[in-house]
């Protein structure tokens, strides 16, 4: 049968694992719950690496790396095959001239934007002129367990009253305002934001919002308010209560880590 | 047989499926769902006032009327189980509700939907049969000229316009007065923005709410005209089919960098410049300012359209979006009282009954300087130390300033402004920019270089929605690039690249057929390590 020989061909195999690899890459890696587009330069970076893999697989034996060779060295030399070689004299120097005419033409693009995710946080902070030093803190509602259904029911209504238009319904950060900013709002659903932050982290974002950024976390674009301006120090923390209760997640303790939820 | 049997039985007990499901089922496990994560907007009781309500608009749905705008069934019948499923699989696009499809387990959106018929006692009367309405199939043709003229005819006839406008922006002359049955304002669909139509995009989901209405607001159902032999049902088809070809055929895609391609000569500098035809148009959506008080939760601009071009001395922009009133407009003065008692605000002062005719404005933003890095002045509008060149465009006056905003708050023009023309056009207004690259002042105005990436943001109000101020809709920062034409030298090093390539190629060929000459006709021999 025409199809095992294929299969069972070193070469074929080969090129089928790198057109295999490249599907995956580009088409269902995006699909992936919590995944996103693979930039351009990535997938180059991933291609590399499959091909030097399928290399080393090839040439680990003898045998294989020379049946490997055959169909290359067939197609440069068989007489019978003179058209795939024309084929690919036309091709190959067709698609390096589209490459390099892609690379000299002058498109501009918008800057890449590189962006601190979860930005070392300061020691302490002003909140509304007192003092509140981040470093050891933990939310001070969590000190009347017999409290803290009520201050959970007032952080859900305060979450809903404010934060809801960006971070939406189901906490991910997908609220009907969401597509009219960027960077994306937060997603606490998310195994990478308050999953693996201070609860102290949090009220710093919370209560400073986007200008309170440090420069690596890019304050100009972030459409996160300063809420110290619209909520007292107690709502943040009930809203920051509900958030873990919401999602589930357990905030990281200050026992496990010195360094104060700064990835 | 015995198959049969077991397909009849099967056949049976889906039918009853939806009596059965809501007489035997506990509702505790939805009602868990229901206060967990639909409770904030819906209610406790359902009755659509959650903590969250007064800061949408369209609100939340109050269940306990049983009155649902997106059915499959007659006007004024009840929603069937899949109706409900639909919405809260899908959401319901233009408002707040979100897909709940992938969010929340099967089980679980099955269940909060029973749980959600029970705030009604009309669910519970099974006796009531509710069936979804026969639909027929879409005629085809429908993007023909021939079928899009029937369709706007009986667009025109049937009175569509009256709400929706000539052109279909929702700028009708019923528009200012529309309210839902609660009472709140209800803007008549925008039917430019099918991706926005809380029903669906399709010609199809068009011709259900044509044959359904949307119970509860002023939208009315037309199967009572088909029975009068008003219309057929193929021209009730070709009318949705019409509606349809209103919005681009595609949800517009955003797209970060705005090209303004360079031309030779004068460039269009009024708004329906038949040049303006020929030049891809940029999608940018806004939403309400959230983030500084007083904050704005009812945008009445959902996006911009935007269009550039130069010509190496001059750039031309051009800035078109959807408004429903030509502001001021006096007779628009109720509707957005109704707006402003209706949303939520953070200052007491002034009183929602102090309805205003606030004019239409539109802001675009640049860097007073195009950055080398990433950095850039805060998006909404700079701030105190790092202010914002903006254009200001303002409908009554009807001129445009440019000026150095600091702050949401402080705006100091500048001396020079931009030329600006524009036009209302039933429900949108088109604005052109104009103004040279390079300006003397070049502390403060930006200077345009072609070839870069120049941040820009848009900010839009619309007057007779309450909108002035802080009150308005805002996008983040995308970028105006004033493309360079491509000089024919580019194509010299890919040429250089391609000979280099095709040189080598015919040098491995050569080579190997030698080789392959000496030794033999593709055998596993030695001596062929270095082949390739």
């Amino acid at each position: 049968m025409n199809w095992r020989r294929y299969a069972d061909h070193p070469f074929w195999q080969a090129a089928a694992l790198l057109v295999a690899a490249f599907v995956v890459i580009v088409y269902v890696v995006p699909l992936l719950p919590g995944s996103a587009l693979v930039p351009k330069s990535v997938v180059l970076q991933y291609m590399a690496t499959v091909l030097v893999g399928v290399l080393i697989y090839v040439s680990d034996n003898e045998e294989r790396w020379s049946r490997f060779r055959e169909p290359i060295h067939a197609a440069l030399v068989e007489p019978r095959l003179r058209p795939v070689r024309a084929g690919l004299l036309v091709a190959v120097p067709a698609l390096v001239g589209l490459v390099a005419y892609g690379q000299v033409r002058t498109t501009v693009a918008a800057p890449p934007n590189l962006r601190s995710i979860h930005p070392a946080p300061p020691s302490e902070i002003t909140f509304r002129g007192k003092t509140i030093t981040l470093t050891g803190l933990d939310n001070p509602l969590r000190q009347h367990a017999e409290s803290l259904p009520a201050y959970t029911a007032d952080g859900k209504r305060i979450y809903y009253q404010n934060c809801l238009p960006c971070h939406g319904d189901h906490l991910d950060g997908q609220g009907h305002y969401a597509p009219g900013f960027n960077p994306l709002p937060a997603n606490f659903q998310d195994n990478g934001t308050i999953a693996q932050l201070t609860e102290s982290f949090v009220f710093w974002r919370v209560a400073k919002g986007g200008p309170g950024l440090p420069r690596e976390g890019t304050p100009w674009n972030s459409a996160m308010p300063r809420w110290e301006d619209f909520l007292t120090e107690r709502e943040i923390w009930s809203v920051i209560v509900f958030l873990y209760d919401q999602t589930g997640w357990k905030p990281r303790t200050w026992e496990k880590t010195e360094s104060g939820g700064a990835k | 047989m015995k198959a049969d049997r077991t397909a009849l039985l099967a056949a049976v007990l889906l039918s009853v499926y939806p009596a059965i499901r809501l007489s035997a089922q506990d509702t505790t496990a939805g009602k868990n769902v229901y206060v967990k994560w639909c409770a904030g907007c819906h209610g406790e009781t359902g009755a659509g006032d959650g903590p969250a309500a007064s800061t949408m608009l369209p609100r939340p749905r109050n269940f306990t009327g049983a009155v649902y705008k997106v059915r499959t069934t007659a006007s004024g019948q009840l929603p069937t189980d899949a109706d409900l499923m639909r919405a809260i699989d899908d959401g319901l696009p233009g408002s707040a509700m979100p897909a709940w499809k992938g969010r929340l387990s099967d089980g679980e959106r099955r269940d909060v939907m029973a749980y959600l018929k029970t705030f009604s006692s009309f669910f519970a009367d099974t006796s009531q049969h509710i069936a979804a309405l026969t639909f027929s199939k879409e005629p085809g043709g429908g993007a023909g000229a021939a079928a899009l003229k029937e369709g706007r005819l009986f667009y025109d006839s049937i009175g569509c316009r009256k709400c929706h406008g000539d052109q279909g922006h929702g700028d009708g002359p019923s528009a200012p007065t529309l309210k839902d049955d609660a009472g709140f304002p209800i803007y008549a669909a925008d039917l430019h923005q099918s991706w926005r139509f809380r029903g669906g995009p399709t010609a199809a989901d068009i011709y259900r709410r044509l044959r359904t209405g949307l119970d509860g607001t002023p939208m009315p159902s037309f199967s009572d005209l088909i029975d009068q032999k008003f219309l057929t049902d193929e021209q009730l088809w070709r009318l949705a089919q019409y509606v349809r070809s209103l919005s681009p055929a595609e949800t517009p895609e955003v797209r970060d960098v705005i090209h303004a391609a360079q031309i030779a000569g004068a460039l269009p500098a009024a708004p329906d410049d038949s040049a303006w035809a020929r030049l891809d148009r940029y999608w940018f959506p806004l939403v309400g300012q959230v983030i500084r008080k007083p904050r704005w939760f009812a945008p009445a601009v959902s996006g911009v359209w935007v269009q550039a071009v130069h010509n190496g001395r001059e750039l031309a922009l051009r800035v078109s979006w959807d408004d429903r009133s030509q502001s001021p407009d006096t007779a628009w003065l109720a509707f957005e009282r109704r707006v402003l008692e209706t949303m939520a605000s953070d200052d007491s002062s002034p009183p929602p009954s102090a309805a205003e005719p606030w004019p239409d404005q539109l802001a675009v933003q640049f860097p007073r300087h195009i950055p080398d890095g990433m950095e850039r002045p805060y998006f909404l509008m700079g701030a105190a130390t790092d202010p914002v060149y903006q254009w200001r465009w303002t409908s009554q006056p009807r001129r445009a300033v440019a000026g150095l905003a600091r702050g949401i708050d402080q705006f100091d023009a500048l001396p020079s402004a931009p030329a600006a023309q524009a036009v209302y056009d039933h429900g949108e207004w088109r604005v052109v920019f104009t103004r040279a690259l390079a300006t003397p002042d070049t502390a403060n105005d930006v200077q345009l270089a072609t070839g870069r990436a120049i941040p820009v943001a848009f900010f839009a109000w619309d007057g007779s929605d309450g909108e002035h101020g802080s009150r308005m809709a805002v996008s983040t920062w995308y970028f105006l690039a004033l493309d360079r034409p491509t000089p024919a030298s580019v194509v010299v090093s890919p040429l250089i690249a391609m000979v280099v390539t095709l040189g080598l190629g015919m040098l491995v060929i050569v080579r190997a057929q030698r080789r392959g000459g000496q030794g033999g006709q593709g055998g596993r021999g030695a001596g062929r390590r270095s082949g390739v």
